[in-house]
């Protein structure tokens, strides 16, 4: 090596390689699909219900069942987690190496304005609630649209810093379509679960594409 | 002597060399990575990578442990703290000579 190299897309190209493949969606479907359907359930009657016949049956101690779909989700990222390692050394990385990323992806500008972007909205919804041009129940969903916002731009904040183009279109989309939760009408548990389930299915077709491509270009395992 | 040779005859010798600038660029975007991925990344040789490494290693700019992944032997780089800040003081230095000779 002779000439200077190109230091930018060095560090561009090392940043990009743990998002590349997809699984980091992936990943983030799982997290936040459970997220979602943790937190409906634990606002369901039906499950509070199910809860207290349970506790009643066999016993207080019982009653930590109600804790069984958040053990269920920070399980699924667990292994989630495991899984891609496995994928990774087997296939996908093996021959192009592994590459532990650096922890703090996002940066911390993107970071403050989207906690900004969240609040803001939450203070906007209080506004109006205040002023009683809406009910209590638009406040609540205002939490997840806003949550839908500050999320969406962290992801479009993410895929302009790494340059990734599949990031920006889907914080875009993700962020556009968190404002239907402000129209819903679903109690808070349900938007809770839609606000999850959606963002779920955007992840999972974005990583699904990118996997699919790392895959086809994945040597074949012996 | 010109300021601009002045600045340019200050770089750190030991990152300015090409091999090795490519290597800390990789290391400085990243918590760890391996010789595998180093060797794809800058297109040196097995050799050549190594005996790079290794001087990087020497001045402390570049932390390297080995182990074994089964029955294959694996090398992981990491930059040092020390090696952080070597990188981010020339590229400063750097990008300060290239606005200054745009002007």
């Amino acid at each position: 090596m002779t000439a200077q190299p190109d230091v930018d897309k060095l560090i561009r190209q090392t940043r990009q390689y743990e998002f590349s493949d997809g699984l980091r969606d992936l990943q983030l479907a799982v997290l936040l699909g459970l997220s979602g359907v943790a937190a409906w359930l634990s606002l369901e009657p039906g499950w509070l219900t199910f809860v207290a016949t349970v506790a009643k049956t066999f016993g207080r101690w019982a009653a930590w069942i109600s804790m069984l779909p958040l053990v269920v989700a920070v399980g699924a990222v667990w292994a989630m987690l495991w899984l891609m390692g496995f994928v990774r050394r087997r296939w996908l990385w093996r021959e192009s190496g592994m590459v532990k990323s650096s922890r703090i992806v996002v940066p911390r500008g993107v970071n403050v304005l989207s906690a900004v972007i969240m609040v803001g909205g939450i203070v906007v919804g209080l506004g109006l609630r205040i002023v009683r041009w809406v009910d209590d129940a638009f406040v609540l969903r205002m939490l997840w649209a806003a949550t839908g916002w500050g999320f969406g731009y962290t992801l479009i904040g993410t895929g302009r810093h790494l340059g990734l183009t599949r990031y920006v279109w889907l914080g875009a989309v993700g962020g556009i379509a968190s404002t239907a939760m402000l129209f819903l009408t679903l109690n808070f548990g349900q938007v809770a679960l839609a606000f999850g389930v959606g963002w779920s299915i955007l992840l999972g077709v974005s990583g699904a594409i990118a996997l699919r491509r790392a895959l086809r270009s994945a040597p074949a395992r012996d | 002597m010109s300021d601009e040779i002045k600045d340019i005859a200050s770089f750190d010798r030991l990152i300015h060399e090409p091999a090795r600038l490519a290597i800390m660029a990789i290391l400085s975007a990243c918590e760890s990575a391996d010789f595998t991925y180093l060797l794809n990344a800058t297109g040196l040789s097995k050799g050549n990578l190594s005996a790079h490494l290794s001087k990087l290693e020497e001045c402390g700019y570049v932390g390297i442990a080995k182990s074994f992944k089964g029955k294959y032997p694996n090398t992981t780089c990491v930059l040092t703290p020390a090696g952080r800040r070597a990188f981010v003081a020339y590229r400063k230095q750097y990008l300060a000579l290239a606005r200054h000779l745009e002007k």
